[in-house]
């Protein structure tokens, strides 16, 4: 184990060292034992991620000037990354549990994919920052804190985490989470202070319960004292000022009326047709009995023999005797003409039933 | 003895068998029922029993269903009595032996007539030979169909370039100096074009409902246009005539009652579409068989009982230019110059002819630009128009637009393709290509009534819209039919695949990464065809 800080100049001389080269030369002296970095950057890609101290127990720490785009993506627990400035785009990209602190605005899709770790971030964020954010529960939530505002499409497709988004120093802004933020969000839970324009309609804007109120209190401490303006929580702690955001129950998305609904309580009274008919709007089954048949069974007694056999062959049992008469029940008959196939004397004729509006 | 002769109807002839399972019948009678073309009836069947005395033949009498004999009572396939039959005993099976068109003509001197789609699809479907196979992958990012915001809304009504907007400087403010045409932005499926009285009030209400719904409730401004057969007075006076599109056509059926309802309605209809011609049946005029004319649909229309033949043209408009100053100028003023006044033809050689010299007009009143293909459906036609006269859409579509882009005056007047889209199962997918290739949108109808409930098909299943007596309640005007029809469930299933249609559109808009419609983006289109790729102008692939 090796104590001393290594100090890396990326840029000697106009000469810059490649991404390659600092990523590498940085693996190398961690293999040697050394834990504490100190990088005057130039653009570089990727500092801080996927390394650990020899030792798992230490922590490996990052003091990182100029970086270029994904510092502490793909970052394991243990590492503590701290940026000097400012930091472009994806900023702990994949984070697993590292703590990324930049002292100023990060790019595009900060804390994209996120699923471990904290990162605090003392400015703005740019567009799609906090997308995808994941929470694994065999490992602790991962957590993003932002001191103003985001770009727009911030935490789509979000699954799990926390993020905070302070809206500090926001002037007029019409919105602190950009255009359309949230689409896609499934998981997790955004705490929000300042206005909300477009949002997506796959979440919920609600006020705060007081296990919300402690959280960003105790988060608000830290978060603040880290980047160093603790001084602000007295004007951030106004939690009336504050939403959280959750994504909406799925039950809830689906619940639009039904067009049997719109046509009974929107559409025009007793139909279009109205002025023509009194549309009872019954539906007829297959086969239907009386009004509904498509054929009708009319009975003549001229020739009856009274041979019973209409009588016993029917299937809906529709037909009885009358005095001498046969009648066939309306309220039975579907109209199949087994009376007719079956009488002797063709007493039974079948006639069409068609009708019209009138 | 009982015999018969060689020109006598038999079931050989037709083009349907019902094929009877006696053994697993029930006699329920449910089959002869439902049957509305009583084409099955229930009869007695003579059987010869064994007998040791040969004097003396012994002979019992069976209860068994049988198919019909007769021109009018012949099986149309529909189906409906193996759906009532509890035990699969009966089912009409397609018969490879048909000769019925050679029989009817010769025996009824009449031509053939039905309803559907054409039956005879010798060049098969151009729109399934394209797919769509510019994906954005590295070269630029698709979008996400689930999530983006998507802009699908069309023009419906005249654009001008801007050199012809008339703007004027009136000290620092920017002024119009005249009216502009009115345009409207809708949704890029139009539904309908079907008239009362072709088909049930039911299924026209239902369709209506559909708009309103998908309209007021889902935020899709989809427009309906009411086909020629009228419109109800409670519809023009209601706030929703702004969803809909008047349509006139040569038979000026029904419009004693628009106009009659003008002072009193609340709302400008959704625009006007001038019918010239239909793509199921090109240079023939409108056919209402005299079995559909109920008593309401005669007084919508204005006529007794009868056969309802509409002229093959406008009667009175003898050239483009005439049809430009009287159709159209006057459907302009009947709105006061508010709503927009589109046209419909069938697709034609001539179709780009009629398209430039509309283009050209001076007075800009020509909103639209309606293009019917030969797969269009039909509530009657005379078979011979219906398999034998027609262009396909797809070709003339492009055609109307490549023309327009050689003036550069593209999106002048929208273009709105149809005519058998969806006829093979992927409705957005057929309106996603012809978008690709120069529509401004599409129209549908007949999709409309299988979602509804139709039970044809494209190779001779019922048809039988001509006759009134559609098993589904869709193309009649009969009490017992129409009320087979669930109204809530017809309007519920068209709104479904409107949403289903949505989200497809959405999910092929994605991929190419156009967040607004694709209009004329060929290149995001190519073709296992050769010729295919050639005369429509999109890249070939194999």
């Amino acid at each position: 184990m090796k104590k001393d800080k290594v100090i890396i100049k990326t840029l000697v001389d106009n000469n810059r060292m490649s991404t390659q080269e600092l990523l590498q030369l940085i693996t190398s002296k961690i293999d040697d034992g050394y834990t504490d970095f100190e990088i005057d950057a130039c653009g570089q890609h990727n500092i801080g991620g996927s390394s650990w101290a020899k030792n798992r127990n230490e922590i490996l720490s990052f003091k990182i000037k100029n970086p270029g785009q994904r510092v502490g993506a793909m970052a394991l627990s243990g590492t503590k990354i701290i940026v000097e400035g400012s930091a472009p785009a994806d900023v702990g990209w994949l984070n697993s549990g590292a703590e990324i602190i930049v002292k100023g605005d990060c790019g595009d899709t900060a804390a994209h994919c996120a699923a471990g770790g904290k990162i605090y971030v003392d400015g703005r964020v740019g567009t799609r920052s906090g997308a995808l954010m994941k929470h694994d529960p065999k490992f602790e939530n991962p957590e993003f804190w932002v001191l103003k505002n985001t770009g727009s499409f911030a935490f789509e497709f979000m699954g799990g985490g926390i993020a905070v988004v302070c809206g500090y120093d926001c002037g007029d802004l019409n919105s602190v989470l950009g255009s359309r933020s949230c689409v896609g969000m499934v998981g997790g839970t955004i705490y929000v202070r300042g206005p909300i324009d477009n949002i997506s309609d796959c979440v919920q804007v609600i006020n705060l319960d007081d296990s919300d109120i402690k959280f960003l209190k105790e988060g608000l401490n830290i978060f603040l004292s880290k980047i160093d303006k603790i001084d602000l929580f007295e004007e951030l702690a106004e939690f009336t000022d504050w939403k959280k955001i959750i994504p909406l129950p799925s039950e809830i998305k689906e619940k639009k009326i039904s067009v049997a609904e719109f046509r009974k309580n929107n559409w025009v009274e007793d139909g279009i047709f109205g002025d023509f008919v009194h549309d009872d709007f019954i539906v007829y089954p297959m086969p239907a009995t009386s009004d509904g048949r498509v054929h009708i069974p009319k009975w003549n007694n001229e020739n009856c023999i009274d041979c019973k056999l209409c009588l016993n062959n029917c299937p809906q049992n529709a037909i009885f005797q009358k005095d001498k008469n046969y009648i066939s029940d309306d309220n039975k008959c579907i109209g199949c003409g087994i009376c007719e196939a079956v009488c002797p004397k063709s007493c039974w004729i079948m006639y069409s039933n068609r009708r019209e509006l009138t | 003895m009982e015999t018969v002769k060689i020109n006598q109807l038999h079931m050989d002839d037709l083009p349907w068998i019902i094929e009877y399972d006696e053994s697993k019948c029930i006699q329920c009678g449910k089959c002869s029922a439902v049957c509305s073309f009583g084409a099955i009836k229930p009869e007695i069947e003579k059987r010869k029993n064994p007998s040791s005395n040969l004097a003396k033949p012994s002979y019992s009498k069976v209860l068994v269903i049988k198919q019909q004999i007769s021109f009018q009572h012949h099986c149309r396939g529909c189906g409906m009595c193996s759906r009532v039959c509890p035990n699969g005993a009966i089912k009409a099976v397609r018969n490879i032996n048909d000769r019925y068109s050679v029989r009817y003509r010769a025996a009824k001197a009449d031509s053939l007539k039905k309803g559907g789609r054409s039956n005879l699809n010798t060049e098969g479907r151009t729109l399934d030979k394209i797919k769509i196979g510019r994906i954005s992958q590295m070269t630029d990012p698709s979008l996400d169909a689930a999530r983006h915001e998507f802009e699908l809304r069309t023009p419906f009504g005249r654009i001008l370039s801007a050199d012809k907007l008339g703007f004027q400087l009136n000290n620092d403010n920017i002024e119009l100096s005249k009216q502009l045409p009115p345009n409207r932005w809708i949704y890029p499926i139009i539904m309908g074009d079907m008239s009362i009285g072709a088909i049930s009030w039911r299924m026209w209400e239902a369709m209506a409902i559909a708009t309103a719904y998908l309209n007021e409730v889902m935020g899709l401004p989809v427009r309906m246009c009411t086909g020629e057969g009228g419109i109800p007075v409670r519809l023009l006076k209601s706030r929703y005539l702004k969803y809909m599109i008047l349509q006139i056509a040569s038979g000026h059926f029904g419009w004693n009652r628009i106009i009659q309802s003008m002072p009193e309605m609340t709302e400008d209809p959704a625009g006007i579409l001038i019918k010239i011609g239909q793509g199921a049946k090109p240079g023939d005029g409108g056919l209402l068989m005299a079995s559909k004319v109920a008593r309401y649909v005669q007084e919508i229309r204005g006529v007794p009982r009868a056969d309802l033949l509409s002229p093959p043209t406008h009667q009175g408009l003898y050239s483009i230019e005439e049809s430009v100053q009287k159709m159209f100028l006057s459907m302009n003023a009947a709105f006061n110059f508010r709503a927009p006044v589109a046209i419909k033809v069938a697709a034609s050689v001539t179709s780009v002819s009629v398209y430039n010299n509309l283009l050209r007009d001076p007075y800009n009143i020509v909103g639209g630009f309606f293009l019917d293909g030969l797969a269009g459906g039909t509530g009657a036609a005379h078979e011979i128009s219906l398999d034998h006269t027609g262009h396909p859409i797809t070709s003339k579509l492009r055609d109307c637009y490549l023309a327009a882009v050689h003036q550069g005056r593209q999106g002048e007047i929208p273009l709105f393709a149809g005519g058998g889209l969806g006829q093979t199962g992927s409705f957005a997918a057929d309106a996603f290509k012809l978008i690709c290739l120069g529509a401004n949108g599409v129209f549908t109808g007949r999709l409309l009534l299988e979602i509804a409930g139709c039970v044809g098909n494209d190779v001779g299943k019922c048809n039988a819209c001509n006759t009134g007596l559609c098993p589904a309640g869709i193309a009649s005007q009969d009490l017992c039919l129409t009320k087979r029809l669930d109204i809530d469930v017809a309007a519920q299933n068209i709104v479904n695949y409107f949403i289903a249609t949505h989200m497809e559109l959405k999910k092929l808009m994605g991929p190419i990464g156009n967040s607004t419609l694709p209009v004329g983006r060929s290149d995001a289109l190519i073709t296992v065809d050769k010729n295919i790729s050639e005369r429509l102008g999109i890249q070939y692939a194999c």
